[in-house]
């Protein structure tokens, strides 16, 4: 009889201990959803479900300069702005490419600059299957959320269980402090692609 | 003194009986669970996805989202300013309006190009390149006002790779009417 109430304790305790693990470990709502990451490297051809995307070249400056309705605007930051890009191409219909987001060394994350407002060459690029399509997606992060980074291009920004391209930023140089090795006092959006401010050359692609 | 138990006494086989019965209708009912909670979202979706082609011949009317659709024109070229190994596609449709409530029966109208590896293009604006006098996309159709027996011209522009231009077949998709769409036949050369 006492080797049965024991026993029967025993249950009792387990089932707790068990229900208070998957508790807490249970998983929020939104990460059981969240898109699934493809993992790829600079210059690789990385597809997703409805996409492929090749990230071609990332530009570090401290300021932006942009025309908008005929209007020249200097941007400024107190970190630093990261214009990367990308070809994009559809893979099975024609489709658009919205979200970009900079995923710094600790998780921390940083979604596509709105200070540009709408142009042509940032997102939602409209892509289609079999042409090759360049599209920005431009980033104002901290400094010292350069080494380590990854790159997240996905379809839309809440994608539930779509595919999302991870682009590793290893190849990057920097310095012993982090910092990108160059960094332009400032980048010209409006110039033409391929060319960059003050004569000096960008990273990655050449 | 002595307990003196009130309860009935359970019959083993009536419980046994009672158990299989339980477990044979949670297996009916768990299915028909899940169909009733995903009615919705599947139905949602068949009626949002072209999915299911029907061939028409070049030169034939059919049927479709309470009008009748024909191809009337398919043509390509190096025109505007593309890409490299890109071309502009124009398709123009003869459209014989039956049903004239177009906001109701060409909602979510969607003009495209298939090609025979299943891949599809949806409309694009080409600089420099227009649709031929009179033609309208399918926005401006659903309000242009048409009545009941006007035949009208639908089209769009298209910007598609060169290895796609060879097998490419424009397609139409509605409201109404999916998950079936229609897929022409091209014009003979």
């Amino acid at each position: 009889m006492r080797i049965r109430v024991l026993g029967n304790l025993a249950v009792l305790c387990a089932t707790v201990a068990l229900s208070y693990g998957m508790q807490v470990t249970k998983p929020h709502y939104a990460d059981l959803t969240a898109p699934i990451p493809i993992d790829g490297a600079m210059n690789d051809t990385v597809r997703a479900r409805s996409f492929a995307v090749r990230l071609d070249k990332v530009i570090f400056a401290r300021q932006l300069k942009a025309s908008q309705f005929g209007q020249e605007k200097l941007l400024t930051t107190s970190g630093l702005w990261v214009v990367a890009t990308t070809s994009l191409t559809a893979t099975g219909a024609s489709t658009a490419v919205a979200d970009g987001t900079w995923q710094g060394p600790t998780g921390l994350r940083y979604h596509q600059t709105e200070r540009l407002g709408y142009r042509q060459d940032m997102p939602p690029h409209g892509v289609d299957p079999g042409l090759d399509k360049r599209g920005l997606f431009v980033f104002e992060v901290p400094s010292d959320q350069i080494r380590g980074a990854r790159l997240l291009i996905a379809a839309r920004q809440f994608g539930p269980l779509d595919a999302q391209a991870r682009i590793s930023l290893d190849a990057l140089p920097t310095g012993a402090d982090g910092q990108p090795s160059d960094i332009l006092p400032e980048f010209d959006l409006d110039a033409a692609p391929g060319q960059t401010s003050q004569g000096q050359t960008p990273q990655g692609k050449t | 003194m002595s307990a003196v138990s009130t309860e009935p006494a359970v019959d083993p086989q009536a419980e046994r009986k009672w158990r299989r019965g339980g477990l044979l209708a949670l297996a009916i009912l768990l299915p028909l669970t899940l169909a009733e909670t995903s009615y919705d979202s599947v139905r949602e979706w068949l009626h949002g996805e072209d999915l299911i082609a029907r061939d028409v011949e070049f030169g034939q009317s059919v049927p479709f989202g309470g009008s009748g659709w024909k191809l009337a024109d398919l043509r390509g070229g190096k025109a505007g300013r593309l890409p490299d190994h890109a071309f502009a596609v124009i398709a123009t449709f003869t459209v014989t309006i039956g049903d004239p409530d177009l906001r109701k029966q060409w909602l979510g109208c969607k003009l495209m190009l298939t090609d025979a590896a299943g891949r599809r293009w949806l409309p694009d604006f080409i600089s420099g390149v227009s649709l031929p006098e009179g033609a309208m996309n399918c926005a401006q159709a659903i309000f242009s006002g048409a009545r009941k027996g006007d035949v009208i011209t639908v089209g769009d522009t298209f910007i598609v790779p060169e290895d796609a231009v060879k097998t490419i077949r424009p397609a139409v998709g509605l409201g109404s009417e999916r998950p079936w769409y229609l897929r022409f036949q091209r014009p003979p050369k």
